[in-house]
């Protein structure tokens, strides 16, 4: 008994330790895209709050919170209520599986203990992509409750758009699936070890650099984001789907837009960049200080996952919003076709070279 | 062969690259062209067109002689002027009041040209923000006020800034002298 209190005490603290990891990286999220896209456009971004305006988030975070909630008349007030959690759990809830640093077990009072992945289930990615779906219904449910146009059209946007490009997330990965044979991201990630040429990306003889970049741009495109924005789209929809939003519900969506970013840029570098494999074996610490390893894996992992966060705050400065029809066509006319060659081409390469 | 390197282009995103490329080199020299306004402000040009304002002798007389001209003059009605003779001194007249309704004012400055005796003046305030419109409706006092804050170094009457030269008598060097 006291095991397994000892055992929950532990995962809850774990869990803490990952949730505010992850609320931390979305403040400084909201902060650097800000700063990031002012730069870009020969701005300054927020200056007023603190020193260059860093204190921004807290700022607005308490804006939030003391923000008049309102209810718009005519709105279904339970899934009103309901969707901005719907979309704001799945979104956290995919860091269950994520490894954040090397597959260490180390003995606490004689419990074995991951440090750094809460739960490294079989099915890893599986379990994300699941509960990534659960967080469209989040959006439609949110958009169809308010009871308008705006909220209404985006929600149906979203829609289409979300099981359009998670169709081809899932079959872009299914090619490291197929080279790492196994779910598990603990696993896939210890399958790219060693040297760079060893990450999925350039996996030779068989390179993953077509499922890498259409995976990127399905990511893009599932979390909503520019060029991809169409059910927020702010010139044609107000705000899109959550228009009728206001206060702490509006800061769950945003969260959950923000929280689903780190996530899409976790399982890009999870699985094409290595997760937290340095790129060359000498770049970690080895050695003598091989027990502080897991210090440069949870450094590398970061420096992917932020790589990925900036490339999406860079797409978002250069490239105007793609129009719906285009969007459509583009997801199914050239990106699942491009997925399912990558299958085809790494099935048969896997088959012929095993690993 | 243009068909393939279009191809070519397409499938290595060369477009996208492109702008991706003029991004980043404005992030990595970045160069602010805004400014953060409370606190820093621009320099205005030396012919900025600002606040209205009416101007005084540096004998504290206002220099107005009520002649309607700016009235007149003014494309959007902004200015109203009710004239009235100097007490005591028949023939000479001066504004009794005079409003302007700045909501209106398009800051073309036809007033100041219009005015014969540069009664009005553009200032350099631009700041003239306010809660209640009510407020920009300004009155002859008002008018003063903005012009001795903005103008502290009133010009001397005509006849004083050249003593020995009749007001309505001025030689002009052009025209051929008065043979007398």
């Amino acid at each position: 008994m006291a095991e397994l209190g000892l055992k929950a005490a532990l995962s809850v603290a774990q869990i803490a330790a990952v949730m505010a990891a992850v609320m931390l990286t979305v403040m400084i999220l909201t902060l650097a895209e800000r700063k990031v896209l002012g730069w870009m456009q020969d701005r300054m971004g927020p200056m007023e709050v603190g020193p260059y305006g860093i204190l921004q988030p807290i700022a607005d975070g308490l804006k939030l919170f003391f923000k008049e909630d309102i209810v718009p008349t005519g709105a279904n007030k339970f899934l009103f209520s309901l969707a901005p959690i719907l979309a704001l759990v799945p979104a956290l809830i995919g860091f269950a599986v994520i490894p954040f640093g090397p597959n260490e077990t180390v003995e606490i009072f004689g419990i074995p203990f991951k440090p750094f992945v809460i739960s490294d289930i079989n099915i890893g990615i599986l379990y994300i992509l699941a509960f990534t779906s659960i967080g469209a219904y989040g959006i439609i449910l949110g958009g169809w409750a308010s009871n308008s146009k705006y909220s209404l059209l985006g929600g149906l946007r979203s829609a289409a758009q979300v099981i359009s490009y998670e169709l081809n997330v899932g079959l872009a990965i299914v090619g490291v699936l197929l080279l790492a044979g196994s779910l598990s991201l603990v696993k896939i990630t210890e399958a790219q070890s060693g040297w760079f040429w060893n990450w999925f990306v350039i996996a030779l003889p068989f390179p993953q650099i077509f499922a890498f970049v259409v995976y990127v741009i399905s990511s893009v495109a599932e979390t909503n984001r520019l060029p991809f924005d169409l059910p927020e789209a702010e010139s044609e929809l107000v705000a899109g789907f959550f228009t009728e939003y206001s206060g702490m519900r509006f800061a769950f969506f945003f969260i959950a837009e923000y929280a689903n970013m780190i996530l899409v840029s976790c399982i890009a570098a999870i699985l094409f960049l290595g997760g937290w494999n340095a790129p060359a074996p000498f770049l970690q610490f080895h050695g003598s200080l091989a027990n502080l390893a897991w210090l440069s894996g949870i450094f590398w992992f970061t420096v992917k996952v932020y790589f990925f966060l900036f490339l999406f705050f860079w797409l978002r400065a250069t490239l105007p919003r793609l129009r719906y029809d285009q969007l459509m066509r583009f997801g199914w006319k050239v990106m699942l076709p491009i997925a399912l060659g990558n299958i085809v081409v790494t099935a048969i390469a896997a088959y012929f070279f095993p690993r | 062969m243009t068909t393939f390197k279009a191809w070519l282009k397409t499938i290595t995103f060369y477009e996208i690259l492109i702008g991706m490329r003029a991004t980043l080199m404005h992030l990595l020299h970045y160069k602010p062209i805004t400014l953060q306004y409370p606190h820093e402000k621009r320099t205005l040009p030396g012919n900025y067109r600002g606040m209205l304002a009416l101007l005084r002798y540096d004998d504290g007389v206002e220099k107005c002689v009520g002649c309607d001209l700016c009235e007149a003059a003014c494309p959007s009605r902004v200015i109203r002027v009710v004239s009235s003779e100097v007490p005591g001194e028949p023939t000479k007249r001066y504004a009794k009041e005079y409003y302007m309704d700045m909501t209106r004012c398009l800051f073309c400055g036809l007033c100041v040209q219009a005015c014969p005796v540069d009664a009005l003046g553009m200032t350099r305030e631009y700041e003239w923000a306010v809660y209640d419109k009510r407020q920009l409706q300004l009155n002859k006092p008002q008018l003063l006020a903005i012009g001795d804050r903005s103008f502290p170094v009133r010009e001397k009457r005509l006849e004083m800034q050249h003593p020995n030269v009749a007001f309505f008598n001025v030689a002009y060097k052009n025209l051929p002298q008065k043979v007398s």
